[in-house]
């Protein structure tokens, strides 16, 4: 007993050492309690290492302890990994729709379900426009409706005339490119260079050109990475033209100097 | 089970498969709603059981024929006894592979038609040809080796024992050509300029197969299904010790404990770096899949995959701890004081080397070869290194075996400890606040470089261990079936948790195709298209290696309670260890 005792209390000395420790050196408290954690799995460790041993058992008795054993670690398992932090599939969901909705489009299941949508919208207005017609007679709704007055049959196919730029910030998150690159000071963890002053080297075409074929442009200091093609070449067979203008053009706004976005070299 | 009765199950899975080429022939067919799981989790949940039963057979085999030819060359009849026990089991896991890989196509069909299809047109000929040619072959030749154990022995052993390689020849040809479709779903094939689609169009079947992470996979899955099959080997031994009554049943099954944790051991140390091999080339493929896996949506599966395989190596030096204590004069036993001088540095050094020389660059190894090396007498044997016993002779000290192994937990401790800690308690990188961030000044430690050290460090202090328990059994005499009884309990642990830390990272392999069924060429348009949280995902994966316990558990006890009664030569008198 006296040696659990001992064992615990080195293993409550060296993790009250750590947890001084990491304050010092100014570590978040989670990573303070992490350490003290491991501190305490040490002395678990050496506690284990030294206890007595355990005596034979059989029959009945060591199944319902094997059984018991099972269902600890399943709990243990279980419990361990719920205690980490957890993703929210709903964060990735909407995402996943807007990029995959042009593909859906494309395919022919995709096809047939926008003519089945188109059949019903139209079916609609039909009956919107009937009961339009019962109202006010004949003549006056064919009027209204040469005049474009109210009774004209809404668009069915709207040119998307909505924010160019959000556009283009919504693509930086859906294509996750925040991942490699640092941008306004979030992202990145040095995999790719940082494009805040981006615009100021590169035009919006050559953007587009970057994105789409990724060794036509070298950014300096990343020649290794170049050289392995570390920048996926599949955002031409991922991404819409639109989305890929809208990403550039985005990007094309970023002309901060005072942060040292590596100079792009031409290499096609 | 009777023989008339595998064959009608093999014959079931057949059928099943046939059908299933078939029904995916059939034009227009709407997938099923699968009740309460949803579709995607009742294919994930056949499709692992699959997996593990297939890891099993693969597995097993491989060391059944490599122990009944050390019980031939040494005329030793435990290896012999052990190899055909753990065959007995392969047998009947064996129906359940193919059944469950029958049951896997047709859920598969069920709930993906369209993809289906398209991916048997993809594989055609592997699928309706060489892979039904392989599991005819494969089973033809499993039940021969079985059934012609007692008939091949004495002078006809060798005939025997060139069966079971045969066997292994072809487990392992169909372990690579189903490997060639796995791997596919996650990097098809692709070249520079022209798109995946374009490119599939023109592509043969090699090129399908060999695709960029096919190797790695056949590599990393190699050792997996040994370390399994070892892990396994172990879990029967610790059910049958736990069951036996009489000392020459105890030793026996403790000896065979001891020879499946071994070779669990000995091919886990080699799957970190399998598995980085794989992550590796995968990254390779599409760097944007290395932050989904380390930073992002997958990181914290790879936290609990760091806290399973530390806890891993706990328990397997826990139970080389508790061997020793069975051997007499294992106290005497003594080692330089390198060893712990350089377990003590490992981690620090590694660090800051693979830092100043990344993988692949093999500068890293001209510093850390000497340091690896220093402890141990192989020096002497490689001419490159011969200074380094040199060193050695200027420092006599040595150290007792109880001090070093001490020094080696406490070190396997502190490598869990870098290998678990984040970069940040946040589940994605998007969501990253100060208040959750490792200080800038300490980032290295979330690092690959540290992260591969702690992994050396680990594998380090294994080697150790089994280094001076080699030295202790060559000094002392050891007592089979007198090692403490909480050794069966950690021979379980380590079966469950291997098998819990496969189902993980099967989950995480197919996760990284995101929301495709084939990478970046054929997306999955259903609902269930997401990373699923690491909950979620333990649950299931508990769930799945609990089933694949209750048929396993089943299976043993079907098969080897009745050797009870047969009886077998004693082998339990204590011998100088030296003399096996």
């Amino acid at each position: 007993m006296w040696n659990v005792i001992k064992k615990l209390l080195i293993g409550l000395v060296v993790g009250g050492v750590l947890v001084g420790l990491t304050r010092v050196f100014e570590f978040p408290f989670i990573f303070q309690m992490m350490f003290f954690a491991y501190a305490m799995l040490g002395s678990a460790v050496f506690i284990l290492l030294d206890a007595p041993a355990l005596k034979p058992m059989g029959g009945i008795k060591s199944v319902i302890v094997l059984v018991a054993f099972y269902i600890v670690l399943c709990t243990a398992f279980i419990a361990g990994a719920s205690m980490w932090p957890q993703y929210d599939p709903q964060d990735e969901m909407g995402k996943i729709d807007k990029i995959l909705k042009p593909k859906r489009a494309a395919t022919e299941q995709g096809k047939a379900e926008e003519l089945i949508a188109r059949a019903k919208a139209l079916d609609e207005q039909v009956k919107a426009l009937t009961v339009r017609l019962k109202e006010l007679g004949g003549d006056q709704a064919t009027k209204e409706q040469a005049a474009g007055g109210s009774g004209a049959p809404p668009a069915t196919t709207g040119a998307a005339t909505g924010d160019f730029m959000k556009m283009g910030e919504e693509q930086w998150q859906l294509q996750e490119c925040y991942n490699c690159h640092k941008l306004k000071g979030e992202g990145g963890k040095k995999r790719g260079p940082e494009l805040d002053n981006i615009g100021t080297y590169l035009t919006v075409d050559e953007i587009k050109r970057k994105i789409l074929d990724p060794k036509s442009f070298m950014a300096e200091g990343y020649e290794k990475d170049w050289e392995k093609g570390k920048m996926p070449d599949k955002y031409k067979d991922l991404m819409e033209d639109n989305d890929v203008v809208a990403l550039a053009s985005w990007l094309g706004t970023f002309k901060n100097t005072a942060v040292p976005t590596p100079k792009p070299i031409k290499k096609k | 089970m009777k023989t008339w009765q595998r064959s009608l199950v093999a014959a079931c899975a057949l059928l099943a498969l046939f059908g299933g080429v078939a029904y995916a022939q059939a034009p227009g067919a709407s997938p099923v709603d699968f009740p309460y799981t949803g579709n995607r989790t009742a294919v994930w949940i056949v499709a692992q059981l699959h997996i593990l039963f297939a890891a099993f057979i693969l597995g097993a085999p491989m060391f059944v024929v490599m122990s009944e030819w050390l019980g031939y060359r040494k005329q030793e009849p435990r290896y012999d006894r052990l190899a055909k026990e753990v065959t007995k089991v392969t047998v009947i896991l064996y129906s359940m592979t193919a059944l469950t890989g029958g049951l896997f196509i047709f859920v598969l069909l069920a709930t993906y038609p369209q993809f289906t299809t398209w991916f048997i047109n993809q594989f055609y000929l592997v699928f309706a040809v060489i892979y039904p040619a392989l599991f005819i072959s494969e089973t033809f030749l499993l039940y021969m080796y079985f059934y012609t154990w007692d008939a091949w022995k004495g002078e006809k052993k060798s005939r025997h024992i060139a069966l079971g390689v045969l066997l292994n020849l072809v487990g392992l040809i169909t372990l690579f050509v189903i490997n060639g479709p796995t791997s596919f779903m996650n990097t098809p094939v692709k070249a520079e300029g022209i798109s995946p689609q374009e490119f599939l169009a023109t592509a043969t079947l090699w090129d399908k197969v060999a695709n960029y992470s096919w190797m790695p996979l056949n590599l990393h899955r190699i050792v997996g299904n040994v370390t399994f099959g070892g892990f396994v080997a172990g879990m029967i031994a610790a059910y049958m010790y736990m069951g036996a009554k009489k000392d020459e049943e105890r030793a026996y099954y403790d000896w065979m404990g001891f020879v499946g944790n071994l070779i669990g051991v000995g091919a886990m140390l080699f799957l970190p770096f399998m598995g980085y091999l794989l992550a590796y080339e995968l990254c390779d493929y599409d760097a944007s899949i290395c932050p989904y896996m380390m930073a992002d949506q997958l990181s914290m599966f790879f936290e609990m995959q760091g806290a399973m395989i530390g806890l891993m190596f706990l328990a397997s030096n826990y139970y080389i701890w508790l061997s020793m204590k069975r051997i007499e004069g294992a106290d005497k036993v003594r080692m330089t004081i390198l060893a712990p001088i350089v377990m003590v540095l490992l981690p620090l050094v590694m660090t800051k080397v693979m830092t100043d020389y990344p993988v692949p660059d093999p500068m890293s190894l001209a510093f850390l070869l000497p340091l690896i090396l220093a402890p141990f007498t192989l020096a002497r044997f490689i001419p490159l290194v011969r200074f380094i016993p040199l060193v050695g002779r200027f420092i006599p000290q040595t150290v007792s075996a109880r001090t070093v192994i001490k020094v080696g937990f406490l070190m396997v401790v502190v490598g869990d400890a870098i290998w678990l800690t984040p970069h940040g308690f946040v589940p994605t990188g998007a969501k990253m606040v100060a208040e959750l961030e490792l200080p800038s000044e300490w980032n290295f430690l979330a690092l690959m470089p540290a992260k591969n050290s702690a992994a050396f460090t680990l594998v380090f202090v294994t080697v150790v261990n089994y280094v001076i328990y080699n030295r202790a059994i060559r000094q002392g005499t050891i007592v089979w079936g007198k090692i403490d009884f909480v050794s069966q309990f950690v021979l379980i642990f380590l079966a469950f948790s291997s098998i819990w830390t496969m189902g993980l990272m099967g989950a995480v392999r197919s996760l990284l195709r995101k929301y495709y069924h084939t990478y970046n060429l054929l997306p999955d348009f259903t609902a269930e298209s997401f990373t699923p949280t690491l909950s979620y995902s333990a649950w299931w994966v508990t769930g799945i290696t609990v089933v694949f316990f209750a048929v396993v558990s089943f299976a043993i006890i079907v098969t080897l309670r009745p050797s009870d009664s047969k009886g077998h030569a004693p082998e339990a008198s204590p011998v100088p260890a030296r003399a096996k």
